[in-house]
Formats: structure tokens, sequence, C-alpha cells
């Protein structure tokens, strides 16, 4: 007999999931140590954080917790830049290290029967790196081009133009690779001033996830690091936003453009916020998923875009509410005018039973599949302790999102949604877009792409 | 060894399963052996803008409803287009098999009469637009592009990229679809591969109930691609909106998985994979000429292709870049490559394969590969055996093989003046 396929077929009764147990150490001298045995691959995961990171930096020193992590694998131990590379490759792995605006990072990847050897370059690598000046001259041609290369980039250029309008001089108004002023100004005495700093035991946490036992990580990491001084903790510097009075468009002109990369947004949350889950559902809701309103808006009813997004950056203290958007020139200011409409829409607490249980139900089910890997786990750890979330934190996610009500989210949307007062930011052809946009009735301003303000024309 | 278990259905449908209870999750992944290279000249980017089509509903699933029931169940999805293939999956809760089963199963066999022009027009906004993101608005965007352009003879269809033309996606038509689809999205060109926490029985059950009935086509089109050497390398420069001048290059190579395929893979991690291997060691740590370097080849079944790109740093001419990659290539051509060199490669090799293993979707969508391009999904298997068994002369003789001008192409993007 044929099966009915005129209705989605009913689930199984779920199988319950669990987050791998956690063992959590402190060593003497403060470095937390956690790890998550998963026996499932052969594979482990070493990760190092460090609780530093670009939002340290000032105007003067733009690039320095970026530049600092980029010199951690220029030699470590007793061992140069390419012999380090060497001994990594020889054990299969993958080293890794970056900055973001919270933090410093390292990670290192391993076959498991090689965590032993890979253990013992990880502690070199974030405690004992050479920081050789050298090092620092490579590293700074290789950024000085990748800053220049960044010119020719309409993303790239729409997303530092939107921070340094929102967030001026402050930390979050720089771009983390800095730019070409301070990064020739940068010296090594800077870059081993900031290691001294922040790179302490007592400011970081190493995570080991994979097939490995726990009391044997911990023991390795104990060999590793135990040595690692501790030092006094440099205070965290405040990031200040500017206000917005009004609506403001900046168009950023690119005579060869295609396409408008638009950027939409103000200041959003920090991680920290009461509010992180509702603000995650809505977020969800407006923008943060491929069903989501203006993703369907702009891609699907239109096909203005490729694709429509919208994110809270969730850092330490607050960070971005960003739409993004790359349109054809001819449909711009249309697509501007949907965002903002869609904006005004979200605020009314207007929502759909379909879109609130879609989205939560989407929310609580998808945990299991973004966790499948080593590194997945390693990285979820490492955001725990990052932002200090409660051991429980996995096991309450799906009680925490499944409490969030239409109430909630016309709330947060309403508190922490504007479109009164946004900020707008288009890197397209000026001579196409910008008449258009004229009739949207908000002030606009030519700036070019290092920000400077052009006359209007 | 992986618990693979395969078999056919009546209609040809190839399904593999693998059985996995480490998490409560389950992989379905679609192989369609069909891909760019099945289109002809003034259909560029047609298989492309396909697979977006199969996205936009079906008989008993609404437009953007395919994306929405995963979705709201807490799966994850997508599909991706390459010359020689469509790949289509999700990833869902493993209590949600049956309703992957249903979704891939409508599209599979209730597709047409879904289908209307308004989709279609949409779509293919959306994939103009992809179009530009990706190739027209940003630096380098059409590298590749250009040099398939001049890597291959233009009835030898892996002349154009998967992303096509905007001509020629303007000129696309429903009927075109519907052609497309009785073509080649059929169970018999199909490799259904499901990873993950279900019972094999109870799969097998489903798979037969959702799939079984869905008719096989006819004939498969006559399809002969032979690529004719020129004997000589193309070459152009390119004068575009980019700060840094790049040099492209595409070395033929055989077919992904032969032997020489295999070694080439190898050389290309010894000499380009992180500041140890030879290019990135003499360009971008000792001489400083060169912002970055890359090697890969790519999966392709028809014909191998290794693809070198190189930056050159500001005030450098892509001149000096290129003799310093050939005296490199040359090095290796002459003098070989250390037995230290070979274990990190091979090591390189083993750990990224386990990467690939560790998730339901990557293992799903890596049988589905040997699957469709050798047959046999059980390679999965020995895949990595030529990599533990190759040898410092295999790679020499790669270098001295393909690595050469007359086997070469090359596309020089410089800044506009």
């Amino acid at each position: 007999m044929p099966i009915d396929r005129t209705t989605a077929p009913s689930p199984d009764p779920p199988r319950p999931y669990h987050f791998p147990h956690v063992t959590r150490t402190t060593l003497p001298n403060g470095l937390r140590v956690l790890v998550a045995e998963n026996h499932n691959a052969p594979l482990v995961s070493l990760r190092a954080l460090v609780r530093s990171g670009a939002d340290h930096d000032t105007r003067q020193t733009a690039g320095l917790a970026s530049l600092t992590a980029d010199l951690l694998d220029e030699g470590a131990g007793d061992r140069d830049a390419i012999r380090l590379a060497e001994d990594v490759g020889i054990l299969g792995g993958a080293l890794a290290t970056g900055a973001d605006w919270d933090a410093s990072y390292i990670s290192l990847d391993v076959l498991s029967g090689n965590a032993d050897p890979a253990t013992a370059i990880f502690g070199d690598v974030i405690a004992r790196p050479e920081l050789p000046a050298d090092g620092l001259e490579r590293v700074r041609a290789e950024r000085l081009n990748e800053i220049l290369q960044q010119r020719n980039e309409p993303s790239a250029i729409a997303g530092k133009r939107f921070a340094n309008l929102l967030y001026g001089t402050g930390a979050y108004g720089n771009s983390i690779i800095g730019n070409a002023e301070t990064v020739s100004r940068l010296t090594i005495e800077d870059v081993r001033r900031f290691f001294e700093q922040h790179y302490i035991p007592n400011n970081s946490a190493v995570v080991v996830s994979g097939d490995i036992e726990s009391a044997a990580a911990v023991a390795l990491m104990d060999r590793a690091l135990r040595d690692w001084p501790r030092r006094d903790e440099v205070p965290r510097p405040n990031v200040i936003a500017q206000e917005i009075d009004a609506s403001r468009i900046y168009v950023i002109d690119r005579p060869q453009a295609v396409q408008s990369e638009i950027r939409v947004g103000h200041i959003g949350v920090a991680r920290s916020s009461e509010d992180y889950f509702p603000l995650s559902v809505m977020n969800a809701i407006f923008g943060g998923v491929f069903n989501s309103r203006i993703n369907l808006n702009l891609r699907e009813r239109h096909g203005y875009t490729y694709g429509a997004r919208s994110q809270f950056a969730f850092r330490r203290q607050a960070g971005p509410f960003v739409i993004a958007a790359p349109v054809r020139n001819e449909v711009t200011r249309e697509s501007v005018s949907e965002v903002l409409a869609e904006l005004r829409r979200i605020r009314t607490g207007d929502i759909e039973d379909y879109e609130l249980d879609d989205t939560k139900s989407y929310l609580m089910g998808v945990f299991p599949a973004t966790v499948q890997t080593a590194s997945d786990i390693a990285s979820r750890l490492v955001d725990m302790e990052l932002y200090g979330l409660p051991e429980d934190y996995f096991d309450r996610y799906r009680e925490n999102i499944a409490a969030v009500s239409k109430e909630g989210i016309a709330h947060v949307a309403q508190k922490y949604l504007d479109p009164d007062r946004v900020l707008i930011v288009i890197v397209g052809n000026a001579q196409e877009i910008r008449e258009p946009l004229g009739t949207l009735g908000i002030p606009i301003h030519d700036l070019d792409i290092d920000g400077n303000k052009l006359a209007v024309g | 060894m992986l618990a693979l278990e395969q078999y056919h259905l009546d209609n040809g449908l190839r399904v593999v399963l693998n059985e996995d209870h480490s998490a409560p999750l389950v992989a379905i992944n679609l192989w369609y052996h069909v891909g760019s290279k099945n289109e002809r000249p003034g259909r560029t980017g047609f298989a492309h803008l396909f697979e977006h089509m199969l996205f936009s509903g079906s008989q008993h699933v609404g437009n953007n409803e395919h994306f929405r029931y995963v979705q709201s169940v807490g799966g994850v999805l997508n599909g991706t287009t390459f010359f020689d293939r469509t790949n289509y999956f999700e990833t869902l809760p493993s209590n949600y098999l049956a309703l992957g089963l249903w979704l891939e199963s409508d599209r599979m066999g209730f597709f047409l009469p879904a289908l209307t022009q308004e989709k279609l027009d949409i779509q293919r906004d959306v994939v103009k637009e992809e179009r530009r993101q990706r190739y027209d608005n940003v630096p380098y965007g059409t590298a590749f592009e250009r040099l398939l352009n001049l890597s291959y003879s233009p009835d030898y269809s892996y002349h154009w990229p998967t992303i096509g033309s905007m001509e020629d996606l303007g000129a696309a038509s429903l009927d075109d679809v519907r052609s497309f689809f009785s073509t080649w999205y059929r169970p018999d060109n199909c490799t259904l591969t499901i990873v993950g926490d279900f019972s094999s029985d109870e799969a097998k059950t489903l798979v037969d109930q959702y799939f079984g009935e869905i008719a096989p086509g006819g004939s498969f089109p006559p399809f002969d691609l032979e690529r004719k050497p020129f004997g000589h390398e193309a070459r152009e420069t390119f004068a575009s909106h980019v700060q840094l001048p790049r040099v492209y290059r595409l070395y033929h190579l055989p077919k992904m998985g032969e032997p020489d395929w295999i070694h080439a893979d190898l050389l290309t991690t010894i000499l380009a994979a992180d500041k140890a291997s030879r290019l990135d060691r003499a360009l971008v740590h000792e001489q400083q000429i060169a912002q970055d370097v890359a090697m890969y080849v790519l999966p392709t079944e028809s014909t191998g292709i290794l693809m070198l790109q190189a930056t050159a740093r500001e005030g450098v001419q892509i001149e000096a870049i290129e003799a310093a990659v050939d005296e490199e290539i040359a090095r290796v051509a002459i003098g070989g490559v250390t037995e230290d060199e070979m274990t990190r490669a091979r090591n390189r090799a083993e750990i990224e394969f386990a990467h690939q293993l560790e998730t339901f979707d990557a293992r799903a969508d890596l049988i589905g590969m040997m699957s469709t391009y050798f047959g046999d999904p059980t390679k999965v298997d020995r895949w990595l055996d030529p990599y533990r068994t190759a040898t410092a002369e295999n790679l020499a003789h790669v270098a001295r093989k393909y690595l050469i001008p007359e086997n070469r192409v090359t596309s020089l993007f410089i800044p506009e003046t």
C-alpha cells in the first residue's frame, strides 16, 4: 500500500542527548583546566583561552592583541618558527592562534596517540613563546599587506566603517587587525609587554576534549604549565559607544560595485544580559536563520539578495546589533526600506504562533548537531569559561529557550531595537544608488573608504 | 572499517547505511550524479540553479516549507553543486528520520507538479545575486572562471564554472527545468546515504516505503568527455580592482583517486600547507616576497585539477613570485622530498581523514562521493591506503611529469593602473 505523503510523518519518541561530563581542576598557579572525554573518534583537541583580546587595544595600539597572538607560533620553547611547524606537522597536528574582541586563543588538534608530545608543544606556545623581533617584522609586513587588500573588499570596508562610526575611538571602533598607522608603529616591546601582562595562568583556561582519559589530560597540562608564573591581572577597559540621536546613512563610493553591501544597526547588548534568551529567539525570528523574516523577505520574496542576516554580537561588553545584506545596485533603496519596515514590525510584538514555535524548537533541537566533534565541544567549554556561564548551562539551555514567550520577545524588541535611531552604512556604486536613497528621508553623508567625510556634491 | 550496509532498490536507488549510536542524530545525504558538466553551452549555471529550485517545494511540500520542516525540529540542511555531482543533505534529531526521507523522496519523485514560473524567476534572481556576491563584486572573484576558460576547449564542459554566466541564467526556462529533472533526477542516478542513530531494519522499511514507488528514468543521454591536451601553456594577464598581484595556476592531473592524483595531493602538503612547507618557507617566511601561497587538488571525476595560487607583497613583481615558485618545484623534481616531509604529509592526510569521519554529515558525504565517483561506498575503508604506501619517488615523479609549463595554465591578476 502506498504511504500517505500528504502530511509530514510524525516523529518517534526523542532520544536523550547528554553533553559530555566535564572535569574541572585549578592548578596552583590559578590556571583552570577543563576536560571533556569523548571517545568517538581518535582525536584530541587542545584549547587555550586568555581572557584579554582586542578590547585592551587603544586607538594608538590597535592591532596589538592580534599581533601578539600571531607571534606565538614564530618560535616557542627551544624551537624556531620552522622547527615548531615541523614538530606540529610530525604529530599530524593543526596549530592556530588568534585574538578576537574578548580574548586570545590557541588551538592544537592532533590524533589522540600524539596527545602527550602535543601538550608539551602547546604549553610552550602559550607560556614560553620566543616573540622574536624578526618574527614581528615578518608578521607586520604580512599584516600591512592584509590591511591593504581589505581596501578592495566591500564586506570588510562596510564592517570596518560600521564599527568605527558606532564606537568611535573606543576599542570596538578599531579593527581587530589594527590599521596601517598603528601596525607600522608597534614594537616588539609592546608585544612582549602585552604578553607579560595578559598571558598569565590566572587570566587563562585550558581545555582538553576528545579521546583521552581525564586524569591523564590534567596530568599532561600540569606538567606543561605548572611553572607558568602567576601575576596580577590588568583591569579591563570600558568600551564606550557613540550615542545615535537620529538615523543617518553613510555612503562609501565604490564605482566598480555591482552590489551594495548594506549594514544597518546600532549598539546591542553584552553577553551577560539577563535578556540573552529572549534576544536570541527574537533575533532568530528576525534575521538569525534561513527562514527568518528578513531573509524570506529580501531573498525568497523579492530576490534582492543571496542572503540577509542579523546578529547581536554578544561580547563581554555591548557589541553591535547589525543587519547585513549584499543586494544589487538597483534595489538598494528598497532593501533598506524593507529592513526598516521589518524592524518596526517585530517591535509591534505581532508574532505568529508558528514563528515562535519553529524558532524555539530549532534552537532547542539543533544543539547536538553543533557539538559532534571534539573541537566543537572544546569551543563550547571555552565559551563557558570566557563568559562565566554556570556549570549546568548546557543542561538548562533547553528550558531557558522554552520559557521565552511572545510577550518576552515584544519586550526585548522594544527595549533593544530602535528603527528611528540606526546607523546605515552602504558600500556601493554612489552614482547609481545615492539618488534613490534620498527618497527615504534620512540624511545621507558621503565618506571615503578611510571614513573621511566628503563634501556632498 | 566502517560498518556499511549497501543495497539497491528495484528502481536502481543505491542505499548505504552506517549505524552509529554515539549521538541522537541522523545524517541523510543524497548524491545525484549530475553537475555543471552535464550542462550545454548557452545554459551554463543551470545545474546549480536547479539545485535552488529543489528547495522551493514539491507536490506535498510548500514553497520554503522544506527549510521550515527541517529547521523547526532542530535540523540543519543544505545542498551544493560541482562539476560532476549535486548533493543534498540534512542532519536531524534521530527521531525525525522519517521526516527527512519524506522530504527527500517528495522532491525526487513529485517535484514537477509544484513547479511555477514565479519560483524560477525568484531563484534566478537569487542565483544572480550569489554570482555578484561571490564572483563579480570581490577582488579575484573571477579567477577560477578565467582559469577554466583558458584550461579547456569550449566543448569540454569544465570550461565554465558551476555558477554559470548571467546571460545563460537569464535564458533558463521552465522547459529546461522539466527536462533536466526528468533526465537526471531519478533513483537510478542517486546514492542515498544514512549515517547515525537508527536501526537498520527500520531504515530499510522507511526507505522502501518512501522511495520504492519512484520510477526509474529511461536511458541516460550519451555523455562523452575527453580532454585534449593543448601541448603548451595557456597564459593571460588580467588587470582588475585588486591591490596585490596574484598568480593563479591550474595543472592538469589524472582524475581523482588515480595514483598520481593521490601523490599530487601529498605533494601539495609538502609544498604549501604550513610554515614548514617549501613554498611557504621560501616565499613567505625567508624571502618575504609573497603574502600567501596555496596549493590543493580538487575532487573531480572527469579529469584532475591541481590549483596553485600565490600573492605578491606590495612592491613585488609577479614575475619574481612565478620564478620563486618554479624554483621550488624544480627542487622537488630534481632533488626529491625528504622522509621527514613524507611523514608530515601522511600524518596530515590521516588527521584530515579522521576529521571527515568524525561527524555524521561529513562521513555520509564522503560515502556518497565514493559511491558516485568510484561505484563503491566501501572504498572509504581503503581510501588512505595509497597515501600510506606512497614513496618520496612517487612525489618527485608528479613534479617532473605534471608540474611543468606545457601542462599548466596561468592567469596573472594585476592591479589596474
